[in-house]
């Protein structure tokens, strides 16, 4: 951290110092560099944003364009037409099996890792390559190789004594299936709380230890809270990326069997670009939305309550 | 204790949001029932499965048991060897599971088809090129796997220059200057960080329809975004990057003379210089894979990317001649492997850096 020093603290501002700022550049300057984002910002981003919910209420067609106002119909539609009730069940289903799952599984290999482990680059990576190729379309193909039918899984269960499983066509696997892919790519939080474990000062455990606490009750009350900002930081951005999760069961299940894995995102896409139902599928997007951003104020409002922030990072 | 409260709840979520959903999707249909037909004999079968179930289950629970006697019998130095060696085992299984899929992938390409599934071996016992061979096919004369790649790089690397330069500027904006407005759009630069992308989607393919850039021979809708710094998270990476970096060292160049741009240039960029290679790399790996946008905005098979092609060859291929469809797959992220593992500590600095305050 930059600490205002003494020297060129030429005007003693204060609120300037408590933010750990020194002198900014003032003027116009600044406005300049940032106009290309500025511009980008309201033309690919506002825009699109604003006509998205004005599109909402109308019955936009891909290829009429607007006829109607339809009013809050749309949304009516999504809350009652059992394919979009449906969607958004799904969606919740992903989400919340996902996100804990993959979380979960972070800490606890980053928490292992974080022992006195010979070869942990090796097994960082090895854990990490997954995360970083896993959106691309051929770990889909790759995965729908491993489930399908005939696939290399059901080989393992059958060597096992299991019968084999069906699992892409049946209705509950096919969507833990999906969940798995995303499971599967825990490299990336992990690496965040094991950068986060290497945070924690060694010296707060040993003086637990003298104390009498047990390993579990060192990683609850000295551990989890240590690392709480990550914790959360990992949770919201892996809440926001499951709502919008889209080329695995796109590639994998096409939203099947029975729109068992059509999540919000996939009937988003088809209801536009299939049905040409502009106006209702962006209803559909904006009610995601609004799922999403009342997700993300929970949490952030949830901080006070189990996040702490050191103030000053002496150690970093 | 409130964090037990919170994993207590997250658990219970999970088990209620799976209740809901096996709830409601019991909705008897006539494919359903037919799938799910009992034949003769099912019960008997499902006893058998259950039974091995239940013996693996027990077996984990009997060694679990035996190894917390064992270790509190133990002297300190059998129990430090006991531990470790549970965590390389436990660590080793996880990287088996990470691990398997891709190197049973690269494996595939070499087999032929009847021995794909057969074996779980990841030597083939009849190697063969084969799988690559049919790769190398044309589709209708209009796209290969090669030309789908070259497409791919087409508007990856512009997209990744044109988004660490522009991000750089913006966050060197954000970062280093106080101007009217700087905190409300700098909450509004945050706030896209969480803005859904389905949101846009829809308004976006249409606003790009009317500019005429879907299907445009040089990706136009997926490249000029990028010009302007659209992408926020790298923004908000350099923007922690820079904050480590002492603002002594702008005021020392703005002594000597030199203008904003000039400060940028020669003092800012090579202390940057790590996170923009890693904002760049991100970008590379994140554009290669990109899916979404390829499928909006790339109509003509002739311009279809890798990521396009794969998914067309394995529609194509489904059934029969699954090592072509590997060996595919295979190549298109052969080029994001490479870079992976030529650049992996810049990857792991990349993550840490924007999540971690420094």
């Amino acid at each position: 951290m930059t600490k205002a020093g003494g020297a060129s603290a030429v005007r003693p501002d204060l609120r300037r110092r408590r933010k750990g700022l020194s002198k900014l550049e003032q003027g116009y300057m600044g406005f300049f560099l940032i106009l290309p984002w500025l511009i980008g910002f309201c033309v690919f981003k506002l825009y699109p944003f604003i006509s998205s919910l004005v599109y909402s209420f109308t019955d936009y067609d891909l290829f009429k364009g607007v006829q109607n106002f339809v009013g809050i119909q749309n949304y009516i539609d999504a809350f009652t037409k059992s394919k979009n009730v449906k969607a958004l069940q799904v969606t919740f289903a992903y989400a919340f099996m996902t996100v804990p799952l993959k979380l979960i599984f972070a800490l606890f290999i980053a928490y292992i890792l974080n022992f006195k482990i010979k070869g942990v680059g090796l097994f960082r990576t090895a854990y990490y390559v997954p995360s970083i190729l896993g959106g691309s379309v051929a770990i889909a193909v790759l995965w729908k190789a491993l489930f399908k039918s005939d696939g290399v899984v059901n080989t393992i269960l059958t060597m096992l004594g299991f019968e084999s499983i069906n699992f892409l066509a049946d209705k509950s696997w096919a969507l833990f299936i999906i969940c798995l892919l995303r499971v599967w790519q825990f490299g990336s939080a992990m690496v965040l709380f094991l950068a986060a474990l290497k945070g924690v000062p060694e010296d707060l455990y040993e003086a637990a230890s003298i104390d009498g606490a047990s390993k579990a009750r060192q990683f609850v009350s000295i551990t989890i809270p240590l690392i709480s900002p990550v914790i959360f930081y990992n949770l919201v951005t892996q809440l926001v990326q499951a709502f919008q999760e889209f080329n695995g069961p796109y590639i994998i299940t096409q939203g099947g069997p029975r729109n068992a894995t059509t999540l919000i995102s996939l009937i988003v896409y088809n209801t536009a670009f299939k049905d040409y139902k502009v106006g209702m599928s962006s209803a559909m997007a904006w009610v995601m939305f609004v799922i999403v951003m009342v997700l993300t104020l929970i949490s952030f409002a949830s901080q006070k309550k189990w996040v702490y922030y050191s103030d000053d990072d002496g150690r970093g | 204790m409130s964090i037990a409260m919170i994993v207590f709840l997250v658990l219970s979520i999970v088990l209620l949001s799976m209740g809901i959903y096996g709830g409601t999707v019991q909705i008897p249909d006539a494919a359903a029932v037919e799938a799910g037909a009992k034949m003769p004999g099912a019960f008997a079968q499902s006893v058998a499965q259950l039974r091995n179930f239940y013996l693996m289950l027990g077996a984990l629970v009997l060694f679990i048991v035996v190894y917390r006697f064992l270790f509190k019998r133990a002297n300190l130095k059998v129990q430090h060897l006991m531990s470790t060696t549970i965590r390389y085992v436990i660590l080793i299984g996880v990287g088996v599971f990470m691990v398997y899929p891709l190197l049973w992938m690269v494996s595939a390409t070499f087999k032929d088809n009847n021995e794909i599934f057969s074996t779980l071996s990841l030597i083939p016992s009849r190697p063969t090129l084969d799988g690559y061979r049919a790769a190398m096919n044309d589709y209708g004369g209009d796209i290969n796997i090669w030309r789908a790649m070259l497409n791919t790089y087409k508007y990856v690397l512009p997209r990744v220059l044109f988004t660490v330069i522009s991000s750089t500027i913006t966050a060197y904006g954000f970062g280093r200057f106080r101007f009217r407005g700087r905190n409300a759009l700098f909450a509004l630069l945050m706030a896209t960080l969480f803005l859904p992308q389905v949101v846009l989607n829809i308004p976006q393919f249409l606003m790009y329809r009317k500019f005429g850039w879907v299907d445009s021979p040089y990706y136009l809708a997926l490249i000029v975004p990028s010009l302007f710094a659209q992408e926020t998270y790298f923004v908000y990476m350099l923007i922690q990057f820079m904050r480590n970096i002492p603002r002594e060292l702008d005021e020392a160049a703005k002594i000597d003379g030199c203008n904003i741009m000039q400060t940028l240039v020669l003092v800012l960029v090579p202390m940057l210089w790590p996170a923009m290679v890693s904002a760049g790399l991100f970008q590379f790996m994140w554009s290669s894979n990109d899916f979404m946008g390829p499928l909006l905005y790339v109509n003509s098979p002739a311009r279809y990317p890798a990521t396009l092609f794969v998914r067309m060859s394995m529609d194509a291929d489904t059934g029969f001649s699954w090592n072509r469809v590997m060996a595919v797959s295979l190549i298109s992220i052969l080029p994001s492997l490479v870079v992976f593992f030529l650049a992996q500590s810049q990857f792991m600095d990349g993550v840490t850096a924007g999540a971690v305050k420094g």
